[in-house]
């Protein structure tokens, strides 16, 4: 009876030393009963607030449908642009549902599930300036939301025509009141951003003058970069997203027109 | 818990770009004190002039330069004056602001320092036929300036780690822009952060040090 015991003793400290090292984030959030997605508020229509300051937006709808999946409630935590990382690495929120390009650059330091939206970049011009077209914007001041895929893309095209000058703002407002201020020429914003942007009427003087010719711009979700087994859940997740049309209606009732593309001709992933 | 592997690496091979950065930085600063105390002079005149015009315009101006956020004049430069449609770079803009921000506190130490400086010597120094502008210029303003001229250093340290709000109204060459644009490519948030932190650090410890240096030297009785 005392070997028994104390077998029982041993087996019941080796399950309780082992169980917890196998807990990996997928576990912590179905466990918390809560899901914290990084969201950028300050980039309609992906994410903004209405008129009650309650988050809206395509951004908030998935952070939504993803906690809806894992069952457990949504907490949308705002971050803008350049804080989505340290949010992320200080622990403050689970996921990145934040419109993040998914550059090789930064998949070094987090991991990025295969892409859940697309932009197209769009040129909105002064209407002072004269700018008609992406190449009139050579020589001109121009600028863009400072850490976004495309305010990279215009700064290395700035450097390549070898005048002008970029200027990169805090907040995609700040952007289009430089902008309508005539602070700075023209912008590149995602296409979806320009006309929400236009449409707001809170920018005169402004219009979307013609597309960017920059890669298209696949965003994807993000968390910590060793968490293999919640990115695997992300993944199936957005494949359900789209395969169950929920992408497709999100879109519609967000952006509107032509469905994106969400994967590459040619190659796996 | 904190999660992170530091690649120290990337960070250091981007120093050469933050040095460029940190010189930017320093240039603004000095130019902001340069104006600064350009301005807070002439203001600390209209305050002893005894005009209720230029001395309620030098009053408006320190209290707004010291009860606002700098932040708030930075911005100020670039999107409040980009309103009326006068349009300053980010480089002016901040320039300005933290210039606007320098004069205020500056006329502020001048102030303390000339009620420490007796009126027995102005009246002497007018007794011995000096005009009252001559009186400030050779007796009051050598020792005004000596006795301001430490608190004066803090103002320039202070005017260094102000231009870092710069990134909030579009500058990208200072050391704040630079760190914030390598830091959006990467995503190495604390790597570079850690060191612009240090970077301001030395910069500021250098300019407090020189200054007790050099008043070392000056202001031996």
């Amino acid at each position: 009876m005392k070997k028994s015991t104390v077998f029982a003793f041993g087996l019941a400290a080796a399950v309780a030393s082992t169980g917890p090292a196998f807990a990996d984030k997928l576990d912590d959030v179905i466990a918390s009963g809560t899901l914290r997605c990084a969201v950028v508020l300050d980039f309609p229509p992906m994410g903004s607030r209405d008129e009650n300051n309650n988050p809206i937006g395509f951004d908030v709808d998935y952070c939504n449908d993803l906690a809806k999946a894992l069952g457990v409630t949504a907490e949308i935590v705002e971050t803008p642009f350049p804080e989505r990382i340290p949010a992320l690495m200080s622990g403050r929120v689970d996921v990145g549902v934040a419109s993040t390009s998914d550059t090789l650059e930064r998949a070094k330091t987090v991991g990025m599930t295969i892409p859940y939206f697309a932009f197209e970049m769009a040129v909105t011009a002064n209407d002072k300036s004269g700018i008609t077209s992406f190449e009139g914007m050579k020589g001109k001041v121009v600028g863009a939301t400072a850490g976004t895929f495309e305010a990279i893309a215009l700064e290395n095209q700035v450097k390549e025509w070898g005048e002008g000058e970029f200027r990169p703002y805090q907040t995609q407002a700040d952007v289009f009141l430089a902008l309508s201020q005539g602070q700075i020429d023209a912008t590149v914003s995602t296409s979806t951003v320009a006309q929400a942007n236009v449409k707001t009427g809170k920018f005169p003087g402004i219009s979307v003058v013609g597309k960017a010719p920059f890669d298209i711009d696949y965003v994807a979700l993000f968390t910590n970069r060793e968490e293999y087994g919640f990115l695997n859940y992300l993944n199936l997740f957005i494949n359900q997203q789209v395969r169950t049309g929920r992408y497709a209606e999100l879109y519609e009732k967000w952006v509107g027109g032509e469905l994106p593309d969400l994967t590459v001709n040619g190659a796996y992933r | 818990m904190f999660n992170y592997t530091f690649h120290w690496n990337q960070a250091l091979r981007a120093l050469p770009q933050m040095l460029d950065g940190a010189l930017v930085t320093l240039q603004i600063a000095l130019l902001s004190m340069a104006i600064g105390l350009a301005c807070a002079i002439a203001l600390t005149l209209f305050r002893l002039s005894g005009n209720r015009i230029l001395g309620g315009f030098a009053t408006a101006w320190v209290e707004i330069a010291r009860n606002t956020p700098a932040l708030f004049q930075i911005y100020m430069a670039h999107f409040g004056l980009g309103n009326f449609g006068i349009h300053l770079s980010p480089y002016t803009a901040l320039l300005v602001g933290i210039a606007f921000n320098n004069a205020g506190y500056l006329a502020e130490n001048f102030r303390g320092a000339l009620k420490a400086i007796p009126d027995t010597q102005t009246r002497a120094a007018r007794s011995l036929g000096m005009t009252s502008l001559q009186a400030f210029r050779y007796i009051v303003l050598p020792q005004m300036l000596r006795i301001a001229f430490l608190p004066a250093t803090n103002q320039m340290v202070w005017a260094i780690l102000m231009t870092s709000l710069g990134v909030t109204v579009g500058m990208n060459t200072d050391l704040a822009g630079v760190t914030q644009e390598l830091n959006a490519r990467s995503f190495r948030t604390f790597e570079f952060f850690a060191l612009a932190a240090v970077i301001y650090y030395v910069i500021a410890k250098a300019v407090t040090l020189a200054a007790r240096l050099f008043a070392a030297r000056m202001f031996r009785y």
